[in-house]
């Protein structure tokens, strides 16, 4: 029968019209928007009258986008202008937005909200690190940076790769594989040596001045227990009774009363090298001291002076023959050395008392040592530097006797990532010039050198070159790649991509390589390769596999485990009980630290904390302060955890009556009642401006460049990370240039800001903010005046941790007052933060947003608003509960749904 | 002037630094990075200037790269991309011999199975990602397609190694150099290594050199009809001391004495229409601005060569810093390629120009 046919062709032919915006759209824009925003005035940047009315064609949908927002949000058409009958923009409004949602729609459909993309190198890393049991592989710093894209680094459309990134895939499996190898090869059993401070050649050598370090502060000293032992310090005794006198050895310690210091030197155990990547048990015995004043400087003819003169007595230096018990309590931070990455890796407080302090296992790789940092001491730079905490009647300074290492400590993950790779094929070493691969190994011995700089030289590892002994090579490849491609592929393998991989694998063999040469390149390309690198997720409900995979990458930042592997296996995932208890059994384990760390990392732009560098002239009272910095990363690491832990609600963001403090960034804060550095809970005064992200001293140090603050910086990083503001950036105008001479303030500078009605309409929702958080210095301390530098006037008393005088003075006071754009003023950050929390569906919302990129990989959709809205709703019932938002998000279509 | 004949071959810059590179000594390995506090506890150093190059376009002749330098075996300008420090070659002796002396036949064997194996796993991967494109959406595709092109112009760049790799060595007439054993000849080895860095760039044997000229272990140079009384590092310790102070120019004045012998060995070798100057970037500078003080901003820097209009002074802020690394984003770009960034640049050279 033709004429339901004719009726279907009929209804075809109208479903593509509708991906083009309705002739009503175009007439409203035509009489009431075109006369500002045509081609010819273009105002705010915008020409309507050029935009195409196809949604399909993908290029205008953004800009549709923001008139609709603008127009909904009342900020269109401007103020003084006539505005349209309300009802009529209400069904412009409806008519727009169900137009852009039906050609979103049709988009998501087709293609899915996320594109295709690869894993970022977070991600990358901790694959690796899983797949072979190996945690301490280096593997992100490898790569280039991860493109940003709706400021994270989980978009596909932004992770791109290039023959760089190929040529480190290669690099970084092959890193991968021979530090796995390095590790298994004739790894010796655990022991416990004490390694004395006075067998380091880097300690003892410098008891001595020389010309390089001619000031008692630069130098070490030999004391026995607390007495000074003079003629060990002049060279006239050995260093060491040594193992003939176990009794007068245990006493011999060195001390110092400086910190890390620039010039290179360090206070590190040179006399050990981890002897293999793995597990360790640390200890130091150490204690506190203190030295009267009065030591003396030498000085030096030239270079080759070896003996000096001795200046007359300087109370500003200390006395290494008048020691003293320790007055104080000194902060001690461990790091690693010697290796590509240092890192911190333990942290505890000297006392007068000597004390043994267990730091735990850490993850120490094949050559590494470690340095105790007393981070309270100063960090002398030349010229004219005096110890900031010398008093007349002398300074502190640490002491240290012995570091323990017991390891490398053995469980069942040792030996694991060598199985996944070679079973039980033993491994063996080969002649240097026979084929085999080459590993770097730390051989038993010790190469330490003499001398000025003794010790500060870093051993080279040694090269040995090894294969694994197979008898039946290609059986026994097929079967190990069948097994390693199992492990590391996110879904069942088909029979052709393992024989895809066995072809090169026998090709290699073929071609004459030795075994391991070839299993090497065979497991080389499987971590290069798409189905590795890349996620695999099909438009629609993403299957078990592909929804397994995406919640691990949301909260653990790596691929699934194998419990979650056997949940989508049996095809469970898809029941919402199960889900949610694999988001709990997630979110509960350790390794939900990586999820959070990464998500601080971009959300509040964590990783970019040491960009920037304290003025040495308006702030060397934070120079190459660690301690501060690395606490106050703690401190919004362990906040958001606590979050998390105990379902906070969002609001916290904003502000709250609690933070994590240690005693340094307790000094810092002005808050009395806090000792020692461990980070631990500490409930708020309740006058105190603290709590929340905005007031942490690590986004305040994010958001300044080191010399000043800028109030438009902080407020559109508020305005975009806590209340989800898209601000556009400026038409091109001259920057500002702060005067740091202090002559006027950069609100005065600002002022044009408010006055011109363009520039309002960004900067009246921005620089209030910032006027708010002006109240804080770069490095996020309370501030009731600028510091300004000015050769006129006289500088501030006082001396910074490098040693140097202070330059600068306190000049104009800070203004912290403004008004939000809807007109209600604050006096100061408090009541800024009062009528910021008042809106908690915002602050929801904007999480929920910034949750949803992090997690799907995909820009929230125009289409998706409605979607943000229900999860904000159904957070409601859990008291906007962060925990639980986090819940209802994986429970939802956005999650669920390519 | 010892420069004075060269006049037009070079422009300085000063008011130039490296943000947020400070630290005094440990920054001597940030010169052509840029990564930011060299001093800090959890430092790790970024790609260096001549490895990015050479990641480019490395393959373009035998050897990618060449990291040298005198009196130092442990401090080196040159850091991949992975963060790991290539170790300088201090003996100008064996550098001359991988380059002009032909490898054994078990050298060559090695080094192309090594090719070999990395051609056949991006074969592999290559044959992956052709399936794979199949069976995904347009904007999916598009992402996989990225993927699979960077494989293919991975592999095209491991078949021009391996061609080098069975190519003769170029025949040169200069004899092999004599690395002098004591560290006080400091200015002839200076002497030696500019020779060999021109030779290398004369026989297109690489396209990137870095030489760091080390003073920290330097003991007392030996000068001709000059008696310097103390370490490098000493003296430039100077404290203000007049005697110090002039011995320290009478070094600064051999060593652009030197400067000025290499600039003119380049330019008397002809290139088509060009000198070698002419195609050569000669970057000369120092980490640190006052050594006396340990610090790190207005590092003095000279570039010579390179085709670009020089004779000039860009004198940028003494109390603002201008970014260095803009220089090396020019740089990059008169390499021919193509960068708009490199570590905490904000563009090119402001006022340096093409001739």
């Amino acid at each position: 029968m033709s004429p339901p046919l004719a009726v279907l062709a009929a209804l075809a032919a109208l479903a593509p019209l509708r991906a083009a915006l309705p002739p009503a759209i175009l007439d409203y824009t035509d009489r009431y928007c075109s006369s500002c925003h045509n081609d010819e005035d273009k105002k705010g940047r915008l020409d309507l009258t050029s935009l195409t009315p196809d949604l399909a064609a993908g290029t205008d949908f953004e800009s549709w986008v923001k008139v609709h927002d603008r127009l909904g949000a009342g900020e269109m058409p401007p103020k003084e202008k006539k505005r349209p009958d309300p009802a009529e923009t209400a069904a412009f409004l409806a008519a727009l937005r169900d137009s852009l949602i039906t050609r979103d729609r049709d988009l998501v459909a087709r293609e899915g909200r996320a594109t295709q993309r690869r894993l970022n190198g977070y991600e990358y890393e901790n694959a690796l690190r899983d797949l072979l049991s190996a945690p301490w592989l280096q593997i992100r710093g490898q790569f280039p940076d991860d493109g940003e894209s709706n400021r994270f680094n989980k978009i596909g459309d932004a992770l791109d790769v290039s023959h760089v990134h190929m040529a480190r895939y290669l690099a970084a499996a092959n890193y991968a594989i021979r530090e796995v190898l390095a590790a298994n090869f004739a790894r010796p059993p655990a022991t416990t040596v004490r390694h004395h401070a006075r067998d380091q050649r880097t300690l003892t050598s410098k008891f001595t001045p020389n010309p390089f370090n001619t000031s008692p502060d630069r130098l070490t000293y030999p004391l026995l227990l607390r007495e000074p032992q003079r003629a060990v310090r002049m060279l006239e005794e050995p260093f060491t009774v040594g193992a003939k006198d176990p009794a007068t050895r245990d006493l011999e310690a060195i001390g110092w009363v400086s910190s890390n210091y620039v010039t290179g030197f360090t206070y590190r155990w040179d006399g050990f090298r981890a002897p293999v990547a793995g597990k360790y048990r640390i200890r130091f015995n150490g204690y506190t001291m203190w030295a009267a004043p009065g030591g003396a400087t030498k000085s030096f003819a030239n270079g080759t002076d070896t003996v000096g003169k001795l200046r007359p007595p300087n109370l500003k230096t200390p006395d290494y023959d008048k020691l003293s018990p320790g007055r104080t309590t000194e902060p001690i931070a461990v790091y690693t050395r010697n290796g590509l990455l240092n890192r911190r890796v333990g942290e505890f407080d000297l006392t007068p008392e000597p004390t043994v302090h267990d730091i735990g296992e850490v993850w120490l790789l094949a050559n590494e040592t470690l340095v105790p940092d007393a981070s309270r001491l100063y960090r002398s730079r030349p010229n004219d530097f005096v110890n900031p905490l010398m008093t007349p009647d002398g300074a502190p300074g640490v002491a240290f006797r012995w570091m323990e290492v017991e390891g490398p400590l053995t469980d069942d993950t040792t030996a694991a990532g060598y199985r996944l790779l070679f079973g039980d094929l033993p491994l063996k070493k080969v002649a240097p010039d026979a084929l085999g691969i080459a590993l770097s190994v730390v051989l038993p011995g010790d190469r330490r050198e003499g001398g000025r700089n003794a010790g500060q030289r870093v051993e080279a590892l040694e090269q040995v070159r090894v294969d694994v002994v197979s008898a039946d090579p290609k059986r026994d490849a097929e079967r190990l790649l069948r097994t390693f491609i199992a492990r590391a592929y996110r879904r069942p393998v088909t029979g052709a991509d393992v024989q895809r991989f066995v072809a090169l694998v026998h090709g290699r063999l073929g071609a004459g390589s030795s075994f391991i040469e070839a299993m090497a390149s065979g497991y080389t390309a499987v971590l290069a390769s798409p189905g590795f690198v890349f996620l695999d997720e099909a438009p629609g409900r993403l299957d078990d596999y592909a929804l397994a995979t995406r919640l691990s990458l949301f909260l653990w930042n790596s691929p699934p485990d194998d419990a979650l592997r056997a949940r989508a296996a049996k095809g469970e995932l898809g029941r919402p009980e199960v889900l949610r208890a694999e988001t709990e059994r997630l979110l509960a384990d350790a390794k939900s630290q990586r999820f959070r760390e990464a998500f601080l990392d971009y959300w509040v732009d964590l990783r970019k904390i040491e960009d920037s560098t304290p003025s040495t002239t308006l702030y060397n009272d934070y120079y190459l302060d660690d301690a501060l910095v690395e606490a106050a990363v703690a401190e919004t690491r362990l906040t958001f955890a606590e979050m998390i832990r105990a379902d906070l609600p969002v609001r916290g963001i904003v502000d709250a009556d609690f933070t994590y403090l240690n005693e340094r960034l307790a000094t810092h804060y002005g808050i009395p009642g806090v000792q020692g550095v461990a980070m631990r809970r500490v409930a708020l005064p309740p006058d105190s401006p603290r709590g929340g992200f905005m007031t942490q001293a690590s986004v305040l140090k994010l958001t300044a460049n080191g010399t000043t603050t800028s109030p438009v910086l902080r407020g559109k990083w508020i305005v975009e990370r806590i209340l989800g503001i898209d601000i556009p950036p400026p038409p091109p105008v001259a920057a500002v240039e702060p005067d740091i001479r202090g002559a006027i303030t950069i609100r005065e500078q600002l002022a044009k800001h408010s006055n011109d009605a363009s520039c309002a309409s960004c900067h009246s929702k921005m620089d209030p903010p910032g006027f708010a958080l002006e109240s804080f210095d770069v490095m996020g301390a309370w501030r009731d005046r600028y510091r300004a530098a000015d050769e006129t006037k006289t500088p501030a008393p006082g001396r910074g941790k490098n040693g140097h005088a202070f330059a600068f003075h306190h000049a104009l006071p800070v203004d912290a007052a403004g008004e939000l754009p809807d007109g209600r003023p604050f006096q100061n950050v408090k009541e800024f933060k009062r009528l910021v929390l008042q809106d908690e569906v915002a602050l929801t919302r904007n999480l929920a947003r910034q949750l949803t990129v992090y997690a799907t990989g995909a820009p929230v959709h125009f289409s998706d608003r409605e979607e943000i809205e229900r999860i904000v709703a159904a957070a409601k019932s859990h008291n906007y509960g962060v925990r639980s938002l986090i819940h209802v998000l994986v429970q939802s279509d956005l999650f669920l749904r390519k | 002037m010892l420069l004075e004949a060269h006049r037009k071959d070079f422009s300085v810059f000063s008011g130039v630094s490296h943000p947020n590179v400070d630290g005094g000594h440990p920054a001597d390995v940030c010169f052509l990075t840029a990564a930011p506090h060299p001093g800090s506890s959890s430092f790790r150093n970024t790609v260096s200037l001549d490895q990015h190059i050479a990641e480019q376009i490395g393959t373009l002749t035998r050897f990618p790269s060449l990291t040298l330098s005198v009196n130092t075996r442990t401090r080196s300008l040159s850091w991949t991309g992975t963060g790991v420090a290539i170790p300088p070659e201090d003996k100008a002796a064996e550098v001359f011999k991988q380059l002009f002396l032909q490898g054994s036949p078990e050298q060559v064997k090695a080094q192309l199975r090594q090719l070999d194996n990395g051609r056949s796993i991006l074969d592999t991967i290559a044959g992956q990602a052709r399936e794979l494109q199949r069976g995904v959406t347009a904007r999916d595709r598009d992402r996989l397609d990225q993927y699979f092109t960077s494989v293919r112009d991975l592999e095209n760049r491991l078949q021009a190694s391996r061609g080098w790799e069975t190519r003769p060595k170029p025949v040169v007439h200069a004899p092999m150099p004599v690395d002098p054993a004591n560290p006080a000849a400091y200015m002839e080895k200076v002497k030696i290594m500019y020779d060999l860095a021109r030779l290398s760039f004369e026989t297109d044997s690489t396209r990137a050199i870095t030489l760091m000229l080390d003073s920290v272990s330097t003991p007392a140079p030996d000068i001709p009809d000059a008696t310097i009384s103390d370490g490098y590092h000493n003296l430039s310790h100077h404290g203000k001391s007049d005697k110090k102070r002039s011995e320290l120019k009478t070094l600064d004045e051999w060593h652009m004495k030197l400067l000025a012998k290499l600039i003119s060995d380049l330019k008397a070798v002809r290139e088509a229409e060009d000198t070698l100057l002419d195609r050569t970037m000669v970057l000369y500078g120092s980490n640190f601005g006052d050594a006396n003080a340990h610090t790190c901003f207005n590092m003095p820097t000279l570039l010579a060569g390179g085709g670009f209009k020089h004779g000039q002074h860009h004198a940028f802020s003494t109390a603002n810093n201008y970014p260095l690394p803009n220089l090396y984003v020019s740089m990059l770009q008169r390499m021919g390629i193509e960068s708009d960034k490199f570590a905490s640049s904000t563009g090119t050279m402001r006022g340096l120009e093409l001739a």
